[in-house]
């Protein structure tokens, strides 16, 4: 009769590989490492921009050379050198006249390898995908379906060609180029991303997607999100991410801005699995990401996130709700294990009248990790009758890891409405006995405790990717369990 | 159907039962009383295999089969219940979902197919009403926020949805009122039949006014040290445990 | 003469009347000295930040009534909770009434502190509980202590459901121009044994009244109590209300507070846990307006696992009244697999009305469940206009929303008399006839 505890599931937990961590031989050109403006200025060059594209990273690049990386996360690690990093790697066999058929077979293998065969998406799920491979947008499916309705799907590249006057319009609104010190990182060296704008009143028929991975060693991904949903208009974007294991750190510094116009709605679910590094702590990727919503009147941003991966993360997807009556929503699991550290969390801002923010917060800590809660509400003394709920849980596997809570609330508005609660458990002998006697067998009954645990943020994705992610987070805490 | 002999059990060096004997035959209801400390919940742990306490000697056989190699689970899916006196909390997953899981690993261990949702949703139906169990009361994540009188209750609308053979009810009445008491008693009562057996380990003799049992046991120390019918009860409530405790 | 030198005072007097070489009596003398050293408390207290006693502690209140005074039945059965047989347990002024009592020795004792406190046979009861969880270091309760002599004496034993009710009653008639009471209860709930009990403090008259009060409640193993407070009284009563609480393992103990009349009404709340897997309840419903100032001060000591503790109080404030909700959750390091909840909510119904709320959690262990909730805010407008649209005029609209706000709290009312009681109490309150049922 075998007996499986905590334990067992802890030591199987440090002994997990990770899944994706494959390397794929492709050919790729690589810029030398190092950065200055001369690196910057070739970026710009290399994507044939325009003059003011190329000013705007100037004038970021400038601004970031006078900041200095922070330290106040609860995260301990050795600051990369941004020095030793290649700031520009693309798969040498991108040309934008190809069609998918001509895509290096190679590449089109590691798709399937995800899990995202580009064909099957399409045919099975619907869903229109940009997938970005280390720094550049190598396809992007579905465009004709969604330029009928007149909406844009394309790498962010493309739109600074195609449509500059959205994009000079909307980049940099939500996060300035001088926001923080990633932040402005990203706005001098961004090499590609997704652009999506949703024309008035259009409801986007299809889940959008973007999957990013870094293949390259010693590159950075620094990629650039730019959603827009003009009035009344509704999309849903799922965003997902991995990484090859490799013994050094890979950096990623994405920026994600959303604009959400009155009435417009603005789902964005994220399923990150960065390679967090080995069970001894090497390697892995440090995903240092600003991401934010600007909510117009009557506009709702909703952010999904479920993080397995990353050796450091530091982010805090925020809703700036600058409209009356606007709605912002944080939904977020993060799971760390082994060394893996993650401060992550969101900021509410309310600014108009009945606005309303809801915050879930689900934290799972295994191994030697630390994982802390960070979050922010604010209500201004314009904000009338605003409302916010938060709610953090932490689930502790074992005695090695920690769980933190740093809630700041700043209410300038008598009229306020703010609840919080917290709760902090471990996954007991007695839960799993109880389940035992009643014929559960212990692994089920570990993957039922802990879905029911998640289950209030699994059940705001999308049915896609719930799956996904469900399967996600077995894998990263139960291995085989399940 | 339940045959204990000589079962000696403990934790960490310490032993707690000392040589139980007991024999439960289809259709019984026994009682097993005893003061704080006695072993009364140990027997019960054992028999449901709680792997916290060490069997070392003698056996706990159900039909005829030794128990002593099967898992937890495995003695739930062969008809062993147990009603916790502290049930556990199971934050996000339904009474529902819970009950469904439990159901359909039975069947599978048993090479069953899955129980179909429409027969699952009647069988659901049928035994909360018997409980008196509201339908929101099971879309609620288990135990959690339960009052003392919900835990009990849903521990018996689960014993009803199993319908094991032998169902070990472990201090069921503590933590409830006369009027929750009243219904979970009732609910025991309904589920008892010809085929199945049940035991009720209890501290107190209020319970056994509400279900009564034909035999009554008094453990002491980790043996049985006296055996009768109802009476017993109520000469242990009267007398108290110290006249047992003076006795031995 | 300053109330506090008034005390002293009568402090010898009162020693004059008691058996000094009791035991009990140093119990007295060391309390009394703890309140000559504190004396009142004053804002400065954390404690009392936002309640202050200055101007009801200018009246010149009698400490002894000067007359032993009587009522008639007729007049005050009212009061009662008469639709349900009781025990009872009824004071004029703070002298025990054995006309207005039904007490009993009969397989349980519900009869008076006076005989308790004197009587050999109850000594040994006496010297284990009395005074033993009661704060020795709150100048209040001090002051209680110091003069305890009288008030209700409950004694459950083992494995008994106490058949009916026990109410505990306190009169002032105001034959005094102002008059002082400090009743002291003691309540012992055996191993397994089951009491419901109903506590009400009511003055005859418009002469003011202080009731400093005291309670300790032990709750044995497996034990339940559902206690109540109706505080309902007229504006020139003003209550400081003292009770401590002591659960045993596996004990279930409830205190629902209905705060709905008084001038000023500070209720003391405290828990403490010596057991595993306790439950303990605290819900409290108040509904003030004009002047009307009600503050609520809990406390639960978590200081061993497994035990839960809920919390739920709603306010509904109007005019210039103020409430006051200062709740502390406290887990020691040992009390690991707690659940702690607390919920406040309230609704200001003027401008003028405020409230001060203050949750505090101090956590030591590190598997809890705790969770706080605050919220303040008005009655919904939309909801109000929707039942308007149905026809329901505005004040009945209004009434039926507050209603359905203290829902929550009336629903685990235990007994079926008293829910009825307060549920009735509430329409009046709310100034509306209409039968709730929601």
């Amino acid at each position: 009769m075998s007996k499986y505890t905590e334990d067992d599931l802890k030591i199987e937990l440090e002994n997990k590989e990770y899944e994706y961590g494959f390397y794929t031989n492709i050919e790729s050109e690589t810029f030398p490492i190092g950065l200055n403006e001369d690196i910057v200025r070739a970026i710009s060059l290399k994507k044939e921009e325009p003059q003011w594209m190329t000013d705007w990273r100037i004038e970021a690049f400038r601004a970031w050379e006078q900041m200095i990386e922070p330290e106040w996360a609860n995260v301990h690690y050795k600051k990369p050198d941004f020095q030793a990093i290649a700031y520009y790697s693309a798969p040498k066999s991108v040309d934008p006249n190809k069609t998918l058929d001509d895509v290096d077979p190679e590449l089109l293998a590691m798709y399937k390898k995800l899990g995202i065969s580009v064909d099957e998406q399409k045919m099975m799920n619907n869903v229109a995908m940009d997938i970005v491979v280390d720094s550049v947008s190598v396809a992007t499916t579905f465009k004709k379906t969604l330029a009928e309705k007149g909406i844009i799907f394309c790498p962010i590249s493309e739109a600074i060609k195609e449509h500059p006057e959205l994009v000079k319009k909307y980049l940099g609104t939500v996060v300035p180029q001088k926001d923080n010190f990633y932040a402005a990182l990203n706005s001098a060296v961004f090499s590609d991303g997704s652009f999506c704008y949703i024309p008035k009143g259009v409801r986007c028929p299809m889940e959008l997607s973007t999957y990013f991975r870094i293949n390259q060693a010693g590159t950075g991904q620094f990629e650039r999100t730019l959603v827009i949903a003009d009035e009344g208009s509704y999309v849903s974007y799922l965003e997902g991410c991995t990484a090859p294991s490799r013994d050094e750190n890979q950096l990623h510094a994405a920026v994600v801005e959303l604009i959400a116009l009155d009435d417009a709605e603005i789902k964005y679910s994220t399923v990150q699995n960065w390679f967090p590094g080995n069970k001894e702590g090497k390697g892995g990727v440090y995903n240092f990401v600003t991401k934010r919503g600007l909510c117009e009147k009557n506009a709702k941003i909703s952010w999904t996130q479920v993080e397995t991966g990353s050796a450091v993360t530091w982010k805090y997807p925020s809703c700036v709700l600058k409209g009356d009556n606007s709605v912002g929503e944080f939904y977020s699991i993060a799971v760390t294990n082994n060394f893996q550290q993650a401060d992550t969390g969101t900021k509410m801002i309310h600014l108009g009248k009945n606005t309303k923010s809801t915050i879930i917060s689900k934290g799972i800590s295994a191994g030697k990790s630390q994982n802390s809660y960070r979050g922010l509400v604010q209500i201004s003394s314009r904000a009338d009758n605003a409302r916010n709920f938060s709610q953090c849980d932490s689930l502790l596997m074992g005695n090695n890891c920690g769980a933190h809570t740093f809630p700041y609330i700043e209410s300038k508005n008598p009229s306020a409405k703010i609840e919080h609660e917290a709760t902090t458990s471990k996954i007991g002998e007695d839960q799993v006995f109880y389940c035992n006697q009643r014929g559960i067998p212990t692994e089920k009954a570990i993957a039922l405790i802990v879905n029911g645990f998640s289950k209030e943020v699994l059940n705001k994705l999308p049915m896609e990717f719930a799956v996904e992610a469900q399967k996600l987070l077995e894998i990263s805490l139960e291995g085989s369990v399940g | 159907m339940l045959s204990i002999k000589n079962l000696h059990a403990g934790i960490e060096d310490k032993d707690i039962l000392k040589g139980i004997n007991l024999e439960v035959k289809a259709g019984e209801v026994h009682a097993i009383m005893g003061p704080n400390g006695s072993g009364k919940s140990t027997l019960s742990a054992v028999i449901a295999g709680n792997e916290h306490y060490e069997v070392t000697d003698g056996s706990v056989e159900l039909d005829g089969e030794d128990l002593a190699d099967l898992a937890p689970e495995e003695r739930a899916h062969k008809g062993v219940f147990l009603s916790f006196q502290y049930p556990v909390e199971i934050p996000g997953v339904s009474v529902t979902n819970f009950m469904k899981t439990a159901i359909n690993e039975s069947r599978k261990a048993k090479g069953q197919e899955e129980m179909p949702a429409n027969e699952m949703l009647k069988l659901i139906r049928e035994k909360s009403e018997l409980l008196e169990i509201d339908r929101k009361f099971l879309s609620r994540s288990l135990n959690e926020g339960f009052s003392g009188g919900e835990k009990k209750r849903n521990e018996i609308f689960q014993m009803a949805m199993l319908e094991p053979k032998l169902a070990i009810l472990d201090e069921t009445d503590s933590g409830l009122d006369i009027d929750a008491l009243r219904i979970v008693a009732n609910g025991v009562n309904k589920l008892k039949s010809e085929n199945n057996a049940i035991i009720v380990i209890t501290h107190y003799q209020r319970l056994l006014d509400y279900i009564v049992p034909d035999f009554v046991h008094v453990l002491y120390n980790g043996k049985i040290v006296k055996s009768g019918g109802k009476e017993l009860a109520y000469e242990l409530e009267e007398k108290g445990y110290d006249w047992i405790k003076a006795e031995n | 003469m300053e109330l506090k030198e008034k005390l002293i005072s009568s402090f010898m007097a009162f020693e004059e009347r008691v058996d000094v070489d009791a035991d009990l009596h140093d119990v007295r003398t060391e309390a009394f000295k703890n309140f000559e050293e504190k004396g009142f408390p004053t804002k400065k207290d954390e404690a009392w930040k936002y309640t202050s006693l200055n101007a009801i502690l200018k009246n010149d209140f009698s400490v002894f009534p000067k007359n032993e005074n009587t009522v008639q039945y007729s007049d005050v059965k009212k009061y009662y909770l008469h639709e349900v047989d009781t025990y009872k347990v009824v004071f004029v002024d703070g002298v025990f009434s054995s006309f207005l009592s039904s007490t009993t020795h009969d397989g349980l004792d519900v009869c008076l502190m006076s005989s308790a406190l004197t009587k050999p046979k109850y000594k040994m009861v006496i010297d284990e509980y009395f005074n033993k969880i009661a704060n020795k270091d709150e100048s209040l309760t001090s002051l209680n202590t110091a003069f305890a002599y009288e008030g209700a004496y409950i004694n459950i034993p083992r494995s008994k459901v106490v058949d009916k009710p026990i109410e505990i009653i306190n009169f002032s008639t105001g034959t005094e121009s102002a008059l002082l009471v400090q009743p002291r209860n003691l309540i012992i709930v055996g191993e397994n044994a089951h009491v419901q009990i109903i506590e009400r403090h009511q003055s005859l008259n418009e002469n003011p009244v202080l009731t400093n009060s005291v309670t300790e409640i032990f709750a044995q193993k497996r034990a339940i109590v559902d206690y109540y407070k109706i505080q309902n009284d007229n504006l020139e009563a003003s209550l400081i209300d003292n009770t401590y609480i002591a659960q045993k393992e596996q004990s279930h103990a409830s205190v629902h507070t209905f705060s709905f009349g008084g001038n000023l009404t500070r209720n003391n709340l405290n828990f403490y846990h010596q057991g595993e897997y306790i439950d303990s309840t605290l819900k409290g419903i108040t509904i003030i307006e004009g002047k009307q100032h009600v503050d609520h001060y809990t406390l639960v000591q978590h200081a061993t696992p497994n035990c839960e503790s809920h919390q739920n109080y709603k306010t509904i404030l109007d005019d210039k009244s103020t409430g006051v909700f200062n709740g502390k959750i406290y887990v020691e390091k040992e009390a690991q697999k707690t659940n702690a909840f607390q919920q406040n909510n309230n609704i200001l119904l003027s401008d003028k009305a405020s409230v001060n709320a203050k949750p505090q959690l101090e956590i030591f262990a590190d598997d809890v469940k705790c969770s706080h909730g605050c919220t303040i805010g008005q009655l919904d407008e939309r909801a109000m206009f929707y039942m308007q649209s149905r026809g329901i005029p505005a004040k009945e609209a209004k009434a039926l929303l507050m209603y359905a706000f203290t829902n929550e709290v009336i629903e685990s009312v235990k007994i079926p008399a008293l829910k009825a009681r307060i549920t009735k109490i509430i329409a009046m309150k709310l100034g509306v006839n209409i039968g709730f049922d929601l």
